[in-house]
């Protein structure tokens, strides 16, 4: 066990990123990194990336109403006035830290899952006969790819300052799963 | 690993420059390119219908189905009309 897992008090690390949320985790990364490297042309490997990618967020759509605890939507979509509210606390330095999801991070879940299943959805779409060759639907793919890219971008930057903030490797928690327990004053 | 990373980097490397010479698009200005128009006769006449043709760089980027149906990308080179290997030769 990493020593970036342990409590400063002691406590052992608790479980919270079950083994489906992790593995559509990477293989959703790994689909859109893929994606991104073979963007020009359109290939086998592009299709499939992109179909991979849809395939994930189906999945992922329903084992976030019937998954684990930290799984759920319900457990870190949060209201636009909540997650701002997160995002001012973040500028002043006060934020508190979540176990799960904060509600920045899960905006940004929703945001990017949004966005990977509508540029697939366009990039399937040139390949049926009716969009096959259709420039407007060509660009509105290549502009959602490039949305998704900022907000990819944006997910590391965020990944970036809430490991930075509250001392624990968000990263390493997202392949074993685990986290430090809750202190006073984090959501648990 | 890092011999499976050397060995993808070679191979990127030793690729490169054979992309590069089948990328045979014009470096002519576009006032010397064939009009799109006489491209698209030429594929009309080979029993293609033409979707759309885009202008990328040197080439044209051809999307069209054939006569059997199939969906077809393709480049030509935009001064010469002569077909070229990468459809996507214009947009590296």
């Amino acid at each position: 066990m990493a020593a970036t897992d342990m409590a400063p008090n002691g406590g052992n690390p608790v479980r919270v990123w079950d083994p489906f949320v992790r593995i559509f985790h990477w293989g959703l990364a790994a689909s859109f990194l893929v994606a991104y490297l073979t963007r020009h042309g359109g290939g086998t490997l592009h299709y499939w990336a992109g179909g991979a990618a849809a395939a994930l967020i189906l999945l992922r759509v329903i084992w976030g109403i019937l998954g684990t605890r930290y799984a759920r939507f319900s457990q870190f979509v949060r209201s636009p006035l909540t997650i701002i509210g997160y995002l001012r606390a973040i500028i002043v330095g006060n934020e508190a830290r979540y176990v799960g999801h904060n509600p920045a991070g899960g905006a940004m879940i929703v945001a990017l899952m949004l966005a990977m299943l509508a540029t697939a959805t366009t990039g399937y779409l040139q390949t049926t006969d009716q969009f096959f060759g259709d420039e407007g639907m060509q660009k509105l793919h290549d502009l959602l790819g490039n949305g998704l890219l900022l907000l990819v971008l944006g997910h590391l930057a965020g990944v970036a300052v809430a490991s930075l903030r509250h001392r624990e490797n968000l990263v390493g928690s997202m392949i074993t799963g685990r986290k430090r327990p809750p202190a006073p004053g984090d959501v648990p | 690993m890092i011999r499976v990373l050397a060995i993808a980097g070679l191979a990127v490397l030793v690729a490169s420059p054979s992309f590069a010479a089948s990328s045979v698009c014009s470096s002519a200005p576009a006032s010397k390119f064939q009009p799109k128009t006489k491209l698209e006769s030429m594929l009309k006449g080979a029993g293609m219908s033409v979707k759309l043709i885009k202008t990328e760089k040197g080439c044209y980027e051809v999307y069209a189905v054939d006569k059997a149906g199939k969906k077809v990308n393709v480049a030509y080179n935009a001064e010469t009309l002569k077909k070229v290997a990468n459809p996507e030769a214009g947009e590296q």
